[in-house]
């Protein structure tokens, strides 16, 4: 476990400055990505070679002829024994190449650089709008307990959580799209709306930089439904998390202290029951990258959203080796980030909690 | 006990509930609007752009849009006519082909065409060893002159006219392509690295140009303003990735707008809308059951009596019921839209009782066969899966045993490939509109091998082949060529099924939607009343 509580409040020490320890700890986290690595690509090598299936086939398909198969072997190294293509990738790793996607025929650096910022937008807008509603219809459900808001919001819920993403994509599109025309239906721009010149990668940030308007309101326009088709699984946790965490606090002793010294109801909410429950909330919010990761492979094959969930999915079909250790590579950073934001967070909220190794 | 929510409170959780309302209402627009530009609907099937490298449904509506060829036909397999070539003399043996190259033709970047460019083309073509290049093999090319080209074939092939009317052969910029990695060289197959630059640029001269290209989503195309034909009507195309769901609204709410991967089934369900023409056929895609040879791999398939068992036991009719409407049943292997295809009243008919007889004759007691299909393929809307249970209940009522063994397509490609399946439920779709395509399926053919129907096997059936492939006369090709199908049908590994059908479906102003196995959809063609 990454994060550990004091015994107690004697053992504690407050890490609101950046102590050696833990800048130390930091970088050995850093540190232990390099390794990491390394054991991502070995696992994809390694599977890839499990699967009974070629890559040449799965690229040009079932009218593929010997030579042309073969051919497709040379091109991308594949007549080659496997440690020695390991190799040769961990070498142009170091280098900061990952190689050539078999399906796109472009450097992987290249097409992740188109995908992640598309996915970062979606995911950043179904993140936040999560959070927002989340830990509000979380927090009003707990002030509201057992009463008919409480039950309302916890049956809404408990419906983001268990219907599947792809059926809710689909009711989605058709009723806000086709039956209201309240959204666009999929992409991230109008066919008739061009790209704003690129600078990230994100439509949002770069229409903003050109100060082209329309293109940033297209782009927005867009990424509502997805990005609140995406939030709806992350809404439902954050709500019933969000609940049980004030639930478990605002019967304690200290709050009825509060209450009974007079304070005003606002204050105790958020002074008392708010700030001791946001540890275990923001280690819900680091899951719920995870949960947006996966969501978005569904999510951005429904709306048509060329990021990485579908990249990732086609480079899985396709059994395009460079491709799927890239996508591989990058989603374990992100994991590898966000627990260490966390860790850190959690450390800065509450003193008692100190990051270990 | 905590106390009750103050009027404050619930004053503040009105105000985000009202905030988070009108954000939404605040996005109320009309997503849809009149504009010049033609949006097709499609699932994405890319591997390349490069019109040399890749003959995918998707690639090839770019690669028609954006590449002109030395001839031209309907896609259909009409006889092909002049094109980027004025004109074209055939020798009589079918082995040597001259055209005569347009003058003043020029690539998008405004650089002349000749004949050198054509050369570069077909000769990168054969040697960067793509499926397609197959069909060329033993060909060499070579200019005389600034507008003459000579192909010459090592054997008698009066299909290669049909073939250079196909975008795979489309006529490159040479030295455009070469100065982006590009190679014809003996090999080019390794050394050639212009992949990447298809993605970004197209280097033809034909009615459009590659605006941008984002994978699995977009690919917009404009009108080439330097284009020599007739000047296509919409200015800017845009072909965008979307589930056939999607594009099932999607074209019921734009304009402008086509949709191509809708099956027969959820077309039809828009028939009765006035704003929406639709257009369902047979389409050019043929499924059929393969059974291996090998009796190592399976005593059942090998059996002859067990193939003909299994010809007269499949309910056609039902298998229809499932395709959905617009379904029809394969007469033979070569789908009707091709000359040379068997006529409709040739298919196979169901026979119970023969069927029970040959099951009886096999030698074989309780005959038991593994049919494998791709488990996560979906052609024309229709998933293998119920197909395949539907052929299983039938096979059992003649007492053969079935079982069924769904594969994702990667490692069903694999294991076909290598011959080591017992039976496989499978589709092709023709290359070129010309039955000399069926080579795949005759002994030592690509599709062939994978049932272990070796080269050598049949001299029969190829001696056939080859005086059919070398006919140039198209009544008496497509008698022979339907003669070998009568045979394949009688004894050989291929049970032909159905044609599954096909749908374009678009706004009711659009002119000329149609959908052809060459090109997919010729967007240039394609106007507007």
């Amino acid at each position: 476990m990454a994060v550990a509580r004091a015994t107690s409040l004697g053992e504690s020490r407050p890490f609101r400055r950046l102590s050696p320890k833990l800048v130390g700890v930091v970088a050995r986290r850093i540190a232990s990505f390099a390794y990491l690595a390394i054991g991502i690509t070995f696992v994809s090598f390694a599977l890839t070679q499990l699967v009974p299936a070629d890559p040449a086939l799965a690229t040009l398909g079932q009218d593929a002829t010997p030579a042309a198969i073969h051919a497709f072997h040379v091109r991308y190294g594949l007549d080659r024994p496997l440690p020695v293509r390991y190799g040769l990738y961990l070498e142009r790793l170091v280098q900061g190449d990952l190689g050539t996607s078999q399906q796109t025929q472009n450097p992987v650096t290249h097409d992740l650089s188109v995908a992640i910022p598309a996915t970062a937008e979606l995911a950043l807008l179904s993140v936040l709008g999560a959070l927002l509603l989340g830990m509000s219809f979380g927090i009003i459900a707990a002030l509201f307990r057992d009463r008919p808001l409480d039950y309302v919001l916890r049956v809404l819920s408990l419906g983001g959580v268990s219907v599947p993403t792809f059926w809710i994509g689909l009711s989605a599109l058709y009723l806000l799209y086709f039956k209201y025309g309240m959204f666009p239906g999929g992409g991230r721009l109008d066919p008739t709306t061009f790209p704003p010149p690129h600078l990230t990668g994100a439509y949002t940030i770069d229409s903003i930089a050109a100060r082209q308007w329309s293109t940033l309101w297209n782009a927005m326009h867009h990424l509502i439904l997805p990005a609140a088709v995406l939030a709806l699984f992350n809404i439902g946790v954050l709500t019933r998390y969000t609940r049980s965490a004030i639930l478990e606090i605002i019967d304690q002793d200290y709050v009825r202290a509060a209450r009974a010294r007079g304070l005003p109801e606002r204050t105790v909410i958020i002074e008392y029951v708010l700030r001791a429950a946001i540890p275990s909330i923001v280690t819900v919010f680091g899951l719920m990258f995870a949960n947006v990761l996966a969501g978005a492979v569904l999510v951005e094959n429904i709306f048509a959203w060329p990021g990485l969930g579908q990249y990732g999915y086609r480079a899985a079909t396709t059994l395009d080796l460079p491709a799927i250790t890239g996508v591989s590579l990058f989603v374990a950073t992100v994991y590898i980030t966000i627990n260490l934001t966390v860790d850190l967070l959690n450390s800065f909220i509450d003193p008692r909690i100190r990051v270990s190794d | 006990m905590y106390q009750k929510p103050s009027a404050r409170a619930r004053m503040t959780v009105g105000a985000v509930a009202v905030i988070v309302l009108a954000v939404i209402a605040g996005s109320v627009r009309a997503a849809a609007r009149a504009t010049p530009t033609l949006v097709i609907d499609t699932s994405f099937v890319i591997t390349s752009l490069d019109p040399e490298a890749a003959h995918t449904p998707t690639a090839l509506i770019v690669q028609k849009a954006a590449y002109d060829t030395l001839l031209t036909s309907d896609g259909l397999g009409s006889k092909p006519r002049p094109w980027l070539a004025t004109s074209y003399t055939a020798a009589p043996n079918s082995k040597t082909f001259t055209f005569k190259i347009r003058k003043g033709v020029r690539f998008a970047d405004g650089s002349r065409l000749t004949s050198a460019d054509v050369v570069f083309s077909l000769r990168r073509l054969v040697n960067l060893r793509s499926p397609v290049s197959s069909f060329f093999a033993g060909v060499t090319v070579t200019a005389p002159n600034a507008t003459t080209v000579v192909l010459r074939s090592s054997s008698s092939n009066p299909a290669i006219p049909t073939l250079l009317t196909i975008p795979t052969f489309g006529i490159l910029n040479s030295k455009l392509v070469q100065a982006n990695g590009g190679s014809d060289a003996v090999d080019a197959a390794a050394k050639d690295h212009a992949g990447a630059f298809f993605n970004t640029q197209t280097a033809g001269s034909g009615p459009y140009v590659l605006s941008s290209y984002t994978t699995n989503s977009t690919v917009v195309l404009k009108a080439n303003p330097r284009y020599w034909g007739p000047k296509p009507h919409f200015k800017t195309v845009v072909i965008r990735n979307m589930l056939a769901p999607t594009q099932l609204l999607n074209v019921q709410r734009g304009s402008n707008e086509v949709a191509i991967d809708l099956s027969g089934a959820q077309a039809a369900t828009l028939k009765s809308k006035q704003q929406i023409q639709v257009h369902i056929s047979p389409s050019s895609n043929v499924f059929f059951l393969a059974l291996n040879q090998d009796s190592n791999v399976s005593a059942a398939a090998a059996n002859s009596h067990i193939r003909a068992a299994i010809r007269y036991g499949i309910d056609y009719s039902q298998l229809l019921k499932v395709a959905g409407p617009g379904a029809a049943q394969a007469a033979g292997v070569i789908p009707s839209i091709v000359s040379g295809a068997l006529p409709r009243s040739e298919a196979p008919k169901t026979n119970l009782a023969k069927a029970r007889a040959e099951v009886a004759a096999s030698g074989i007691s309780q005959p038991s066969i593994t049919i494998a299909y791709p488990s996560d393929l979906t052609v024309n809307g229709l998933s293998f899966g119920p197909l395949a249970e539907l052929v299983s209940a039938q096979l059992s009522a003649i007492g053969i045993k079935v079982k069924l063994q769904g594969i994702p397509t990667t490692t069903f490609l694999s294991l076909y490939g290598a011959g080591k399946l017992e039976a496989g439920q499978v589709y092709w779709v023709i290359n070129f509109p010309d039955p000399a395509d069926l080579r795949k399926f005759l002994p030592g053919g690509s599709y062939a091998v994978r049932v272990k129907w070796k080269k050598g096997d049949d001299q029969a059936i190829m001696r056939a082949y080859q005086v059919a492939a070398a006919s140039r006369v198209r009544a008496n090709r497509a008698k022979r060529f339907q003669a070998i199908q009568r045979t394949l049908n009688a004894s050989g590994p291929w049970i032909p099924l159905f044609q599954p059908s096909q749908a374009i479906v678009g706004s009711k102003n659009l002119t000329n939607l149609a959908l052809t196995p060459s090109w997919t959809v010729d967007v240039a063609a394609i106007g507007s009343s």
